[in-house]
């Protein structure tokens, strides 16, 4: 039987999975499948880059992917049988962690878009 | 055997390496953790090689001839296999905690598995020969 803690874990590590499936799906089939060569070049990144929704899903797939993995490793953590001050320790921990992670996605977005000179490089401004 | 004893809650993570309980249920739990930490490190690793874009064509361009080597798509293989792997198992981790398909969980495990074999196949076609 899962605990109230737990749950809400599960949740949103069950919605971002299923939003993952089709984010990564997309992200695969656009970067690897769809690009010649099975990889862009720097200018190729920046066309694709210049599109606004194309900038919206990536920074999705950016947040979506964070959550997840990080709800997965405390998850995986807890499974170590922590006491309840290293299961608070965990917990807060993924949170920096992925904001971290969070923050350095957006500003590599934003350094990618100004080093192509992309008009979509307004939109972090 | 009931594995979720409380008494069995410190180190649980042991019940991953005992091979006793490698029934078909317990080897989707595995597969998902392995799978999920592999794709954690995977995550940060593209992260890292991403900041190669921020460095302009001079930073990026040079790194794609090395991702186009037959080496570095075996790793991309990897990738998609664990890809698969998680996504799918995941899948029907998430369905039957909302209450779906609770008693053909095992049929859907190996139906999903066949499945990402499948994909893995033409993936895999379509990068090499692709």
């Amino acid at each position: 039987m899962k605990n109230k803690k737990s749950s809400w874990g599960w949740f949103w590590q069950s919605v971002t999975g299923i939003l993952l499936i089709l984010l990564v799906g997309l992200h695969m089939i656009a970067h690897h499948f769809v690009a010649e060569g099975g990889i862009r070049d720097f200018q190729q990144v920046i066309a694709y880059l210049s599109n606004p929704i194309i900038i919206l899903t990536e920074l999705a797939f950016l947040i979506s992917v964070t959550v997840h993995a990080m709800l997965g490793m405390r998850s995986i953590l807890f499974d170590l049988g922590l006491s309840p001050q290293w299961e608070r320790v965990v917990t807060y921990g993924v949170v920096v962690i992925g904001g971290l992670t969070v923050l350095y996605g957006f500003w590599l977005t934003y350094a990618i878009l100004a080093q192509g000179s992309a008009p979509t490089a307004f939109l972090f401004r | 055997m009931n594995l979720y004893r409380p008494e069995l809650k410190r180190f649980r993570f042991l019940r991953w390496f005992d091979f006793r309980s490698w029934r078909l249920g317990m080897l989707a739990y595995i597969l998902n953790r392995v799978t999920a930490i592999g794709l954690v490190v995977y995550l940060y690793l593209h992260l890292a090689v991403l900041f190669l874009l921020a460095q302009g064509p001079s930073g990026w361009d040079p790194f794609i001839q090395i991702a186009r080597t037959p080496w570095f798509l075996m790793l991309d293989v990897i990738l998609l296999a664990g890809l698969l792997i998680h996504g799918l198992n995941g899948l029907r981790v998430a369905l039957t905690g909302f209450g779906y398909g609770v008693r053909s969980q095992k049929p859907l495990f190996i139906a999903l598995m066949i499945f990402a074999a499948i994909v893995l196949a033409v993936g895999v076609f379509k990068m090499f020969m692709g």
